[in-house]
């Protein structure tokens, strides 16, 4: 007998029901969670995987490895803001906005750097970030430059007369950002199951095989870019407002790009679930470095000494040396588990059957 | 009527002229055997007609088509495939999936693409390797696989680079029959390869290159009569 039934599509419905289950979870959650730090956490999370699974569609699906994903992300974000901030005109129409504009000038970068291959993409798509980092810097009148920008409040969001919510709490956030990862997830399963997930994939594992198969690769990495985008720009814009601040050193900086890129490594590229993974790890860890949570936690545990010079490093430089730690965890997961978590757990699994999938 | 006229092709790499001043054409239906010794042009010549790179100088019409220019997505989608001597296998995707993409060239419902691709794929006698990827194939099923995925673009024309490269006898035996059943169901083929006896065997004429020239063209037997053939190439086995 089988553990569960599978389906015609040949998922099984254990998977299926698991995530039913966490959903309902995740959406009764704020109810029984009074801990706002907590809720912090989680909110973190989720934008972690809506960006996460914004890049793997470019990244995992298609092979291209972007290093720049801040720029969406903060052209987003700064769309959005300085929309709301200056112009008044509200976040729920705000980031439609901002995803239209980083698409755009998305596939003004993709038309130029998909001439590129290999790590000649990769440091053409860091360059951009950086470009679009000093530009905001520069263009102080519409940025604020290095100072940012503090929003000083968002507007209730109404249907008709009805107040749905004044954003006065995490709780709103809370739920934004659940609905946009669930449908995020959605669009990448959408995109595995149709012609354009062939066609990525094909051009992630050959390109020249899959140009000779008819793929027009401009077009169709530009396709994935701009799908990728639109993720990226919604987390930049949900960023934004729920820290409500924006500065170039935040959301256009070169270590957000790189976390973006670790989320899915760590996870596991090109599978629906990586980014979930790789964000459910990495967030909490990295909190807890920059909170000196580990760093104390070694001190207490009284293996190393608070006086002793290790001491003094680990409570005072550890939380500097987050793209440090970042760095070696990286190595760590290329190495040992070059899939990812998930793949990894996968191995594990299914090391009876030796066939695909 | 030629579906193929290759015309005046030449192909400069720096100095070295890869292809210099090749003409010839193909029939609608036949097999043409492309040979030479090594570095001789042939998958040079199959770059340039395929639009993998622009010829130097020349023309090459295609069912009408004047081909120069056109990027290899567009060659694909006019009806003309080829394969790969260094086989280039999706590896991290399945058999089937391998196979859709090609078909998804003429479709746009996974549906269809899956049934043309499973069709494919029991062509060329890969059915009980469906769902294996295909990177976790030996080199003979590799080479099935990349006609199965050519296939189910529905060409007319089908250029084969060397698919019997590195196969053992059997194994380039069912090639050959694969090959002499595509040309049964109707499509052209231009066919690399170094084994004389298969190439006499299955093609209707033969081309051979030698250092970018065209040295003879033929039907096999005036081929292996040919004094400069046999001194260039067949001499030097
Ligand atoms: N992209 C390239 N750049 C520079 N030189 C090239 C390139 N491609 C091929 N050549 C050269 O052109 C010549 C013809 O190569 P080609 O691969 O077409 O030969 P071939 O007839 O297919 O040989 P083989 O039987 O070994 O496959 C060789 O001297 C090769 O080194
Ligand atoms: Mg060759």
């Amino acid at each position: 007998m089988r553990p569960f039934m599978h389906n015609m599509r040949g998922t099984s419905t254990l998977p299926v029901l698991l995530a039913v289950v966490a959903v309902a979870a995740l959406f009764l959650l704020p109810n029984f969670v009074e801990s706002t730090y907590a809720l912090h956490i989680m909110i973190l999370i989720f934008i972690s995987i809506i960006m996460g699974s914004g890049w793997n569609i470019l990244g995992g699906y298609t092979g291209q490895y972007s290093v720049g994903h801040a720029a969406y992300f903060g052209v987003g974000g700064y769309t959005t803001i300085i929309l709301m901030q200056y112009r008044h005109i509200a976040p729920w129409y705000g980031v439609w906005a901002g995803i239209l504009v980083a698409v755009a000038i998305a596939l003004i970068i993709g038309t130029i750097c998909f001439r590129l291959r290999g790590p000649y993409f990769v440091l053409a798509s860091i360059a951009v970030a950086e470009i679009f980092r000093v530009t905001a810097l520069n263009l102080k009148k519409l940025t604020n430059g290095a100072e940012g920008i503090l929003i000083t409040d968002i507007p209730p969001f109404k249907i008709g007369d009805v107040v749905i919510t004044d954003f006065m709490s995490k709780v709103p956030f809370y739920y934004i950002g659940l609905v946009t990862l669930i449908i995020a997830i959605f669009a990448t399963w959408m995109l595995q199951n149709s012609k354009l997930g062939y066609y990525f994939q094909a051009i992630r594992e050959d390109q020249d095989a899959a140009h000779s198969l008819g793929i027009n690769l401009t077009i169709y990495k530009n396709v994935a870019l701009a799908c990728s985008v639109v993720f990226t720009s919604l987390a930049g814009s949900l960023y934004g407002l729920y820290v409500g601040f924006i500065d170039p050193s935040t959301v256009l900086a070169l270590d957000l790009s790189v976390q973006i890129v670790m989320t899915c490594i760590i996870g596991g590229i090109g599978t629906i679930f990586g980014p979930v993974i790789g964000a459910v790890v990495l967030v909490p860890f990295s909190e807890a470095l920059r909170s000196n949570m580990i760093a104390q936690a070694i001190i207490d545990s009284g293996l190393v000494s608070e006086n002793s010079g290790f001491g003094f490093f680990l409570k005072e430089q550890l939380s500097h040396a987050h793209v440090l730690i970042y760095g070696i965890l990286l190595v760590v997961v290329i190495l040992y588990m070059p899939d990812g978590i998930l793949g990894f757990v996968r191995k594990l699994t299914s090391k009876r059957r030796k066939e695909a999938i | 009527m030629a579906i193929l006229e290759i015309k005046h092709v030449s192909k400069f790499f720096g100095g070295l002229a890869a292809n210099s001043d090749v003409s010839f054409e193909m029939v609608s239906g036949m097999i043409m055997g492309l040979i030479g010794p090594n570095g001789a042009g042939k998958t040079t010549l199959f770059n340039c007609i395929t639009g993998y790179y622009p010829p130097s100088r020349g023309e090459i019409i295609f069912d009408g088509h004047r081909m120069n220019g056109l990027h290899p997505d567009a060659v694909c989608k006019l009806g003309m495939a080829r394969t790969w001597q260094k086989v280039r296998p999706l590896a991290k995707m399945s058999v089937v999936d391998n196979v859709m993409v090609g078909a998804l060239c003429r479709t746009n419902s996974l549906k269809k693409a899956r049934e043309m691709a499973m069709e494919k794929i029991h062509v060329v006698g890969l059915g009980n390797r469906v769902k294996f990827l295909a990177g976790s194939l030996p080199i003979g099923e590799r080479k099935k696989l990349e006609v199965a995925r050519v296939l189910a673009t529905q060409p007319k024309l089908l250029l084969l680079d060397e698919v019997m490269g590195g196969l053992n006898p059997a194994e380039s035996e069912e090639i050959i029959q694969l090959i002499l059943d595509i040309k049964n169901i109707g499509i052209t083929q231009m066919v690399i390869e170094h084994d004389m006896k298969a190439i006499m065997r299955i093609s209707d004429r033969i081309v051979v290159l030698n250092s970018g020239e065209k040295l003879a063209e033929g039907n096999p037997q005036e081929i292996v009569s040919n004094k400069a053939v046999v001194d260039a190439y067949l001499g030097g086995e």
